[in-house]
């Protein structure tokens, strides 16, 4: 075993700090370090995209990806879906349309899926079908078949488009708002939901019904190799 | 399986790479990893150093200057495919970029690592050969610049030495007339091409080819320039026939060989067709010919 070295990760909102041997990949640290075991392993090339996670907003393979190299970054796994504002505290649209649209079988693709779906939907809120199965061209289902999944997809959009909150929102702009004045979220530059903040070992999303988070940062710190 | 321990590295600075680089013993560089990190997990792959270079900003870029197309070794598949300069001026990069593997991968992945990397099925190394690019290295002794001609050796091998960082890759900014395109041929989207052409036409300004350019993917052991092909195009005018010929050329001067996907016959014919679609491309793009899609 090589040295260790102490990384933060910003996972879901919620910072843990633990140590990493240089070799540790992401995906391993989340799965075994974490405890956060929705991300998958499905193969070992980098073809698979079950390890799909999306680091600093944007989709990654986590088996591509060395922890160290993510040291600092806010990292989202399928475990934050159902925390972020549009979830309302249940499931996210996007897991509600695999529920739906019966876009799994065995399900070992789908947390790669959603997190794809997730960034692709973050950035074009009305995509194409052309556009959808582009932005899954890197996650393999063996056996559902693309087909629902895109339904899946689109049933997400469609339901954050109908929901005020969806598109930059009003609804979650004004909870933010409300929410910074008393020193809570931070609603970012555009009143646009920019991520989790701690404070005081306190968690809050900005939300009104705010859960309180998965877990706070005190559960964590220096506990993630336990 | 997990890769055997290394010690990372991370530079902040090419100064401080290079010099890393040039004291430890046996060095890897570590770019987007998409192909690094699946070697040292079968460990086909074993350093006990990494120099990880994705903390060093000023390689981050994407830009023309002196003449040049200048791509830092930090700048990702991903960035050529959502550069408007790329889009508007750069057709044969534009084509590229999204046939690239795949949405996360070309997220991370990087153009200089690719070229570093000289998979013989990588697609940027044909536009490097396309464009008359060049590798800029830098080492102890300071700055080299290789032609991509001289840069790709064997699959998995190149020019470059051990101590060497690439910092950037670079193409000749375009004329008025001149155009390119790259066609891939691949299985399924995501997948290496089963073949791909990148072609590049200057126009004199009687609309007379004054320079060509083509590289090719997958059809020989390293990224491979067709000559022939080039010849055949230089001094003549664009028409379908011309394109047809230089089509067949660039199939004889490539040596794919037969695998699962298809037979080298097959790979062949399939060079000529992308070939004459790519000049076609280009020569529209050039705003030479109107009239594109030559015979099939
Ligand atoms: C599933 C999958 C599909 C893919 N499909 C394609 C495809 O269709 N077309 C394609 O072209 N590629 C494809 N790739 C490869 C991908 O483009 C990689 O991003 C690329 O080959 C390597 O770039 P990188 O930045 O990730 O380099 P790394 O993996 O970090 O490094 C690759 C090699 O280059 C060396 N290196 C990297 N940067 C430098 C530098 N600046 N100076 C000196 N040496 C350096 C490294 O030491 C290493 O040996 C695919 C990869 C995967 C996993
Ligand atoms: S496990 Fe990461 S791509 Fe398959
Ligand atoms: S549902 Fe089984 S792999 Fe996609």
């Amino acid at each position: 075993m090589s040295e260790t070295r102490e990384i933060t990760l910003t996972v879901n909102g919620t910072d843990h700090t633990i140590d990493v041997e240089p070799r540790k990949l992401l995906v391993h640290a989340i799965r075994e370090d974490l405890d956060m075991t929705g991300t998958h392993i499905g193969c070992d090339t980098g073809n698979c995209g079950a390890c799909t996670v999306l680091v600093d907003g944007e989709p990654l393979k986590s088996c591509l990806m060395f922890t160290a190299q993510a040291d600092g970054s806010e990292v989202m796994t399928v475990e934050g879906m159902e925390d972020l504002p549009e979830s309302d505290g249940d499931l996210h649209p996007l897991q509600e349309g695999f529920h739906e649209e019966h876009g799994l079988q065995c399900g070992y693709c789908t947390p790669g899926m959603i997190m794809s779906g997730k960034a692709l939907l973050d950035e074009n809120p009305d995509p194409s079908e052309e556009e959808i199965r582009e932005a899954i061209s890197g996650n393999l289902c063996r056996c559902t078949g693309y087909q629902n999944i895109v339904k899946s997809i689109e049933y997400a959009a469609e339901k954050l488009a109908a929901q005020p909150a969806a598109d930059g929102g009003r609804i979650i702009a004004e909870e933010l708002a409300d929410a910074q004045t008393d020193g809570g979220a931070d609603a970012g530059g555009g009143g646009e939901f920019t991520g989790y903040d701690i404070d005081d070992g306190e968690f809050t999303c900005g939300a009104e019904n705010c859960c309180g988070g998965p877990t706070t940062d005190a559960d964590h710190t220096g506990g993630g190799d336990t | 399986m997990k890769a055997a321990p290394f010690e990372h590295h991370e530079p902040t600075s090419v100064d401080e790479a290079v010099s890393l680089l040039e004291s430890l013993d046996g060095p890897t560089v570590l770019s987007g990893g998409q192909s690094l990190v699946p070697m040292l997990r079968f460990r086909l792959a074993n350093p006990d150093v990494v120099v990880d270079i994705n903390g060093i900003e000023e390689l981050g870029y994407l830009r023309e200057e002196d003449g040049f197309l200048k791509l830092g070794a930090l700048a990702r598949h991903a960035d050529v495919e959502g550069s408007e300069l790329i889009a508007e001026k750069y057709g044969s990069f534009a084509d590229a970029a999204p046939l690239v593997a795949d949405p996360q991968i070309r997220n991370r992945g990087t153009v200089v690592g690719s070229v570093a990397q000289a998979d013989p099925k990588g697609d940027w190394g044909s536009l490097l050969i396309a464009h008359d690019g060049e590798v800029v290295a830098r080492g102890p002794d300071g700055e080299r610049v290789i032609p991509a001609d001289e840069f790709f050796l064997l699959p998995y091998d190149t020019a470059l030495d051990e101590d060497e960082l690439i910092t950037e890759v670079r193409v000749p900014t375009p004329s008025d007339r001149e155009g390119s395109a790259y066609h891939k041929l691949k299985r399924k989207t995501g997948d290496y091409a089963m073949a791909g052409v990148g072609v590049r036409l200057r126009f004199d300004d009687d609309g007379v080819i004054e320079a060509a350019g083509i590289g090719m993917t997958a059809v020989d052991i390293t990224n491979a320039r067709a000559s022939d092909a080039e010849d055949h195009l230089e001094g003549e005018r664009p028409t379908p026939d011309l394109f047809e010929a230089a089509g067949e050329s660039a199939a004889e001067e490539s040596h794919p060989e037969s695998d699962e996907h298809g037979d080298a016959a097959y790979k062949e014919r399939m060079v000529k067709v992308l070939t004459q679609r790519a000049l076609g491309d280009a020569a529209e793009r050039a705003g030479v010919v109107k009239q594109r899609r030559v015979s099939r």
